[in-house]
């Protein structure tokens, strides 16, 4: 068992001040909980990580929910989950198909989630507090997309932000695996995104960039 | 049905978290201002906004700072300087403002939070946390609002960006490359095609900026669920009811 602390900010660009308000309704716990893998995991999301208090943005559970629901309604027809639609759609799809378990730890601060394998999840401090909203939703599809079967098959390339020559890149774009994932849900919501803040879709383009650029051991040709 | 049991109690110990809360993360101790502070955090705030009215009250929120749009430019890159180094999130929300207020004096301050040195990666070992990256975003943030300053045709803009694109750092090159082609003249871009042949970096023009819906798309999954457990999303806008 491990105890941790953390200091968040009222007031901040993140999204979840405003998200706390919409999520803090009985029927999106209720989906969100059965549908994305917290349902089962209630003692992991206990002792200060919110469970006792899920519209409280502060805690690491309303946060969750928060991106669950940016990941749920950022598309514009949101209710068209099929895989023939754009991933901004189905992105939803996979992670409730693919995750079955998401737990909460402190981790050591050098992940902000891992892939367990058999449909878990573990998602640590990071994952609340220094991705924003849609950064969640990113994280939730690039793990599900490790669950669907796709590990990272190649090394970070010169001059990668990720640590040139460390396992963990993706070979190419065409590759489909996590970080094509991550960056496509995140152009789509740059491109496309509902419900939502120029700002915020900014910081997803940015972000996005960042992957495209240092992610891929042969970079894509094409950027946001 | 799933094999997953109900909310079992648990027979070992889970992690424990405490968290403290505090009202924003700005300090402004070089600005007496209140007025101006209160509507620096406001356009913040708003940057976060989720709903139908989101980019409203956030365009709002800076329309009312953009009326002081040029004293703001002074106390939000002093505000930036003053954040510790790991509130990546705030420091890149200040970026995102001077980029959004379109100040041509704000250009000095972009160009040194661009050329300032990216501090030592701190998530060794990690594929998914980087400190480098946030680092990164932040200053391609800040190349974004150059871009938008040399769109404007302030003619420093168009400088800084011909001189990012022999940054160190690869995403700075390549957003400073793409934004001066597209809104340089004829003359800075046979400069910058100059400069990428002299350093042998002519691959940056190669790459485009594209619409998401011309690039390859994914295949998506084909998992079996549960119908039992995963049911439709209800509305996005129901309200505020207790949880």
């Amino acid at each position: 068992m491990a105890t941790c602390t953390y200091t968040v900010p009222d007031k901040s660009a993140s999204g979840d001040n405003f998200y706390g308000a919409v999520i803090c309704n009985q029927a999106y716990v209720d989906y969100f909980w059965n549908t994305y893998g917290f349902s089962g995991n209630k003692v992991y999301l206990d002792d200060g990580w919110g469970w006792d208090d899920c519209c409280n943005t502060s805690k690491p559970l309303a946060r969750a929910f928060n991106g669950c629901y940016a990941l749920t309604y950022s598309a514009q027809d949101y209710q068209n989950d099929s895989y023939n639609s754009a991933i901004l759609n189905w992105g939803r799809r996979y992670v409730r198909e693919n995750i079955d378990d998401l737990r909460c730890f402190c981790g050591d601060g050098t992940a902000i989630a891992r892939s367990k394998g058999s449909g878990l999840i573990e998602v640590y401090l990071g994952f609340f507090y220094t991705k924003d909203v849609p950064g969640r939703a990113e994280t939730l599809i690039h793990e599900s997309r490790h669950q669907g079967g796709k590990p990272h098959d190649a090394k970070f390339p010169a001059g990668s932000t990720f640590g040139a020559g460390k396992s963990g890149a993706d070979s190419t774009w065409d590759y489909e695996g996590a970080w094509m994932y991550g960056a496509l849900y995140l152009w789509w919501y740059y491109a496309a995104g509902a419900r939502t803040t120029s700002a915020l879709r900014e910081r997803a383009r940015q972000r996005g960039n960042l992957v495209i650029d240092n992610a891929f051991a042969t970079h894509p040709g094409y950027s946001i | 049905m799933s094999a997953k049991s109900s909310d079992t109690p648990f027979l070992g110990a889970p992690d424990t978290l405490a968290t403290r809360v505090v009202e924003h993360q700005f300090s402004f101790s070089g600005s007496q201002d209140g007025r101006l502070n209160a509507l620096i955090v406001e356009a913040v705030n708003r940057m976060g906004g989720v709903g139908e009215d989101a980019e409203d009250n956030y365009r709002l929120a800076l329309e009312e700072l953009g009326e002081r749009a040029e004293e703001a430019v002074d106390v939000i890159a002093a505000e930036y300087d003053a954040l510790p180094e790991e509130q990546y999130l705030d420091r890149w929300s200040l970026v995102q403002l001077l980029s959004e207020l379109r100040q041509p004096k704000a250009a000095a301050a972009l160009n040194r939070i661009i050329t300032s040195r990216i501090p030592a990666e701190k998530a060794r070992g990690s594929h998914d946390a980087s400190t480098a990256a946030e680092e990164v975003i932040i200053r391609t943030t800040a190349v974004e609002g150059v871009v938008r300053l040399s769109a404007d045709g302030v003619d420093e803009a168009r400088k800084i960006l011909l001189r990012h694109a022999r940054n160190r750092t690869f995403s700075i090159r390549r957003a400073s490359v793409q934004g001066l082609l597209e809104t340089g003249d004829d003359a800075d871009k046979r400069e910058l095609r100059a400069l990428l042949k002299e350093k042998g970096d002519q691959g940056l023009l190669r790459i485009k900026r594209m619409d998401v819906r011309q690039v390859p798309q994914a295949t998506g999954g084909r998992f079996v669920v549960n119908p039992d457990v995963k049911r439709e999303a209800p509305p996005p806008d129901l309200g505020r009811e207790e949880g």
